[in-house]
């Protein structure tokens, strides 16, 4: 009987390695059903449905105004939803506010970035999460930051804050990382950085939701791309099945 | 009904001190709306409005026309000295609304202390008794001062609505109110806009102060009371929106007068500072203005 | 001469706490509370009435500066929430509304005439000075800690960029709030100690004269920056005591209103000029 019992869970860890080692059965960390958002009328955001599974990066694209960023923030509770539902593992985080849905393991970037410009490096780092100079130092030289911990933020270049930004966001224990066009504004050396970051964290297994612009870069990183158009998803599927797809091309072309 | 007979009376003295809150909420209310800050040194332009008509009239001795276009001129010069040597700077350097706001109370307390300097602690009176009479209507009198103050409201609001709703000028400011960069990309200049708004406000300003100063004794801070009853009329009636806040200073004027028949006379103040914490409280956006947004 | 002298230090004491207090929402929280000096009344006129009625300074003491907090918690709370301009202007109408109510609760404040004969905690006003000293010290030390603590970087994170600080997972509306209560209650506290000493108090302890002059410490002391603000007391208060040492001969009136003139001067040169003060590690 309790060889049985050893040898059932034994078998149950070895189906969840293999699950975790198959990329296409992976858990959904982040699951959003028909969420709708609107701006005085015009609806930003029109009954979106996808899921984010476990140890993938997930991109989102479509043209400007496709309603990603709004979708963003819905997510992290800085939009209240008009409708729909977001589960986090089998949490409803929909209109939870926004530090809540943080706690919950939702850490995330934004387009024009965010960081606290009159604290120091090292005091930017400790809101995210308490720990000591040892583990703050690991994580910005995760990112290629190399400016010192005593560094006041607004000092900084705009690259070198969103390197701060993003070692931030990593540095906040999460479930799930969202990154707002991380590459945007910045100039060609970071850029080449970030996308070295994007695939170290890719193979560290890293639960990712991003928003980027550069396509070839999207079509190389994703595991899974989501196209939105006019606060619809539009097309979902493998990369290389997306740039295949006509709709998508109109979509970004005009028809 | 002793109580009912005092009403038509109390609703004239409610319009003519309504008229001149409205004079101070409009002035503070258009550049809250145009400029994006809280413009507490209105009350200083309508204290030196007050004593520069005084000092013209009686000290002087020129006429009440000639003496009221000298107030006038002066009142712009010292709003746009204002603008130019104080706000300008500000906006420049990106200081936030709180601190140009506090830059204008500071302009507030500095005016106050100058008129201190200037004509001492006394309080003056702008004497236009040979002008003045009384008219008896039986159901309230009304002096041809007080007639000329609402008459005079009455036109300058007509000229403001009608600058901002039909000129070019107007639209200017309402697209510079609505969205700057919007507004620049189309070819407007916001300075040279900033330039009239302030004019604008320095003649509701100038015509505010000698109003005030006809219904009113003159004392170095009383720019500083009738600012704070433009602040709660501009409130009241929805930050942001010129209109409301005409409409807010005239129902101040009101409730203060009318709320006498409820309350003694000394619990004035008390009213219109009630009405604002209900405001504040329950309809932060005013009776027009827009809905602020929870975070 | 003496006397005067520890008049002088007296005030700076009282002033450190209620401008050290300021500092902390608007400085380090980035909270304009310009109706800081309504808290700092309320303390004064509570601390004033509650001795008046033979409750000892003791009891009285802790008690304005729990009351004052206690008005600042429940207003943040109802206020903090909304965006905007609209925590300014609340704080704002709500010294006008203090003054309205100082003024028109004859039977309680006794209006204009004000509250003669407040008792003195100490009589010796030397001893009393120290006794000031004391609790300044207390009040600097305490929140120089606050501030350097991890709450008191939450704060400053809060007043850089709250959303940047809600996405980290921190609950900004409470943060706020507990530092406009420990802000008010300070406040309080020095209403408190100026009510004892002066031993007479009217509505004027409103008035936005006082309190441009306790801004005026703030800002050319520096925000975010305690040492800054026992600086800009300790200048300021100096700067005004000598010009009345050195015009002598003119009336007190006109003298009154040159420090008026020059204090608002320096100000404005101040937020033109100089942003961040003699100490201030943020702009304004």
């Amino acid at each position: 009987m309790m060889l049985l019992l050893r040898n059932v869970s034994k078998m149950q860890r070895i189906f969840e390695h293999a699950r975790k080692s198959n990329r296409k059965n992976k858990n959904a960390i982040l699951s959003i059903s028909d969420i709708s958002k609107s701006f005085g009328g015009v609806k930003a955001v029109n009954k979106c449905s996808f899921e984010v599974k476990e140890n993938t990066i997930t991109s989102l694209i479509g043209p400007n105004g496709a309603g990603k960023t709004t979708v963003f923030n819905i997510i992290s509770g800085l939009a209240k939803p008009d409708a729909g539902a977001i589960r986090l593992e089998k949490k409803n985080i929909a209109g939870m506010p926004s530090y809540r849905i943080a706690q919950s393991g939702i850490s995330r970037t934004f387009q024009l970035t965010k960081v606290f410009r009159n604290l120091s490096v090292r005091d930017n780092m400790l809101i995210a999460k308490k720990t000591n100079d040892e583990e703050i130092k690991k994580v910005l030289k995760g990112v290629y930051f190399e400016k010192s911990l005593d560094t006041i933020a607004s000092e900084l270049s705009y690259g070198q804050q969103r390197l701060l930004e993003i070692a931030r966001a990593l540095l906040m224990p999460h479930k799930l990382l969202m990154l707002d066009e991380p590459t945007a504004g910045v100039n060609p050396r970071i850029r080449q950085e970030l996308r070295a970051i994007l695939k170290n964290l890719r193979k560290e297994g890293k639960t990712i939701l991003l928003i980027e612009h550069d396509m070839e870069f999207v079509m190389d990183i994703s595991d899974r791309v989501i196209v939105l158009n006019e606060g619809r998803v539009l097309r979902e599927g493998r990369p290389k099945d997306i740039v295949k797809d006509k709709r998508v091309l109109e979509a970004y072309l005009g028809k | 009904m002793p109580l009912l007979d005092i009403l038509p009376q109390l609703i004239v003295n409610g319009l003519i001190a309504g008229s001149i809150y409205a004079l101070a909420a409009s002035g503070f209310s258009l550049i809250y709306y145009v400029v994006k800050f809280q413009y507490f040194s209105h009350g200083a332009i309508m204290s030196i409005g007050a004593y520069l008509f005084f000092t013209f009239m009686n000290l002087m001795g020129l006429n009440y026309i000639l003496a009221g276009i000298l107030t006038v001129i002066g009142c712009v010069i010292a709003t746009l000295l204002s603008n130019w040597l104080l706000y300008l700077p500000l906006r420049k350097r990106k200081a936030t609304p709180a601190i140009i706001l506090i830059a204008s109370i500071v302009l507030l307390i500095f005016s106050s202390s100058l008129m201190l300097a200037f004509f001492g602690s006394s309080t003056k009176a702008i004497s236009l008794a040979k002008h003045n009479k009384t008219f008896d209507f039986g159901i309230f009198t009304i002096t041809l001062v007080q007639t000329a103050i609402i008459v005079s409201a009455l036109i300058l609001f007509l000229f403001l609505w009608i600058i901002l709703k039909k000129t070019k000028l107007g639209k200017s400011m309402r697209a510079l109110a609505d969205n700057k960069d919007v507004a620049q990309v189309v070819g407007i200049n916001p300075e040279k806009i900033y330039n009239y708004t302030f004019i604008i406000a320095a003649v509701l300003g100038a015509f505010g102060g000698i109003l005030l100063g006809l219904e009113q004794n003159l004392y170095p801070r009383m720019g500083v009371p009738i600012i704070i009853k433009g602040f709660i009329s501009s409130v009241v009636g929805g930050l942001g929106s010129v209109p409301g806040s005409i409409i807010g200073g005239l129902f101040i004027g009101l409730a203060e007068n009318v709320g006498v028949l409820y309350l003694p006379t000394g619990y004035k103040d008390v009213i219109s500072f009630s009405v604002l914490l209900l405001f504040l409280l329950f309809r932060p956006q005013g009776i027009l203005g827009v809905k602020m947004r929870n975070v | 001469m003496y006397e005067y002298l520890i008049a002088v230090f007296a005030y700076i004491f009282i002033y450190i706490i209620l401008v050290v207090s300021l500092n902390l929402a608007f400085g380090f929280t980035g909270l304009v509370n310009l109706g800081h000096m309504a808290f700092f009344g309320v303390g004064a006129y509570a601390s004033a009435l509650l001795t008046l009625h033979g409750i000892p300074w003791y009891i009285a003491l802790p008690a304005s500066g729990l009351i004052a907090g206690s008005f600042g918690a429940v207003i943040a709370a109802i206020t903090v929430r909304l965006k905007g301009d609209y925590f300014q202007i609340v704080a704002l109408g709500l010294a006008f509304i203090a003054i309205a109510v100082s003024r028109n609760w004859i039977s309680l404040t006794r209006g204009a005439l004000g509250l003669p004969g407040i008792p003195d905690i100490i009589k010796n006003n030397f001893y009393y000075m120290l006794f000031l000293f004391a609790v300044a010290l207390l009040s600097v030390v305490f929140l120089y800690w606050l501030t350097n603590s991890e709450t008191g970087k939450i704060f400053q994170a809060i007043r850089d960029d709250e959303t940047a600080a809600a996405v980290l997972g921190k609950n900004t509306y409470l943060y706020k709030v507990l530092s406009i209560t420990i802000s008010t209650f300070f406040a309080g506290i020095a209403g408190s100690l100026f009510a004892h000493y002066i031993s007479f108090i009217d509505p004027t302890i409103f008035d936005l004269e006082f309190f441009v002059i306790i801004l005026a410490m703030l800002i050319v002391g520096g925000l975010a920056s305690i040492s800054g603000s026992i600086l800009g007391v300790t200048v300021i208060s100096l700067l005004l005591s000598a010009i009345s040492f050195v015009f002598t001969n003119i009336s007190p009136e006109l003298i009154g209103a040159m420090r008026q003139m020059l204090l608002m001067l320096i100000l404005l040169l101040i937020l033109i000029y100089r942003p961040r003060g003699m100490f201030g590690k943020v702009d304004v």
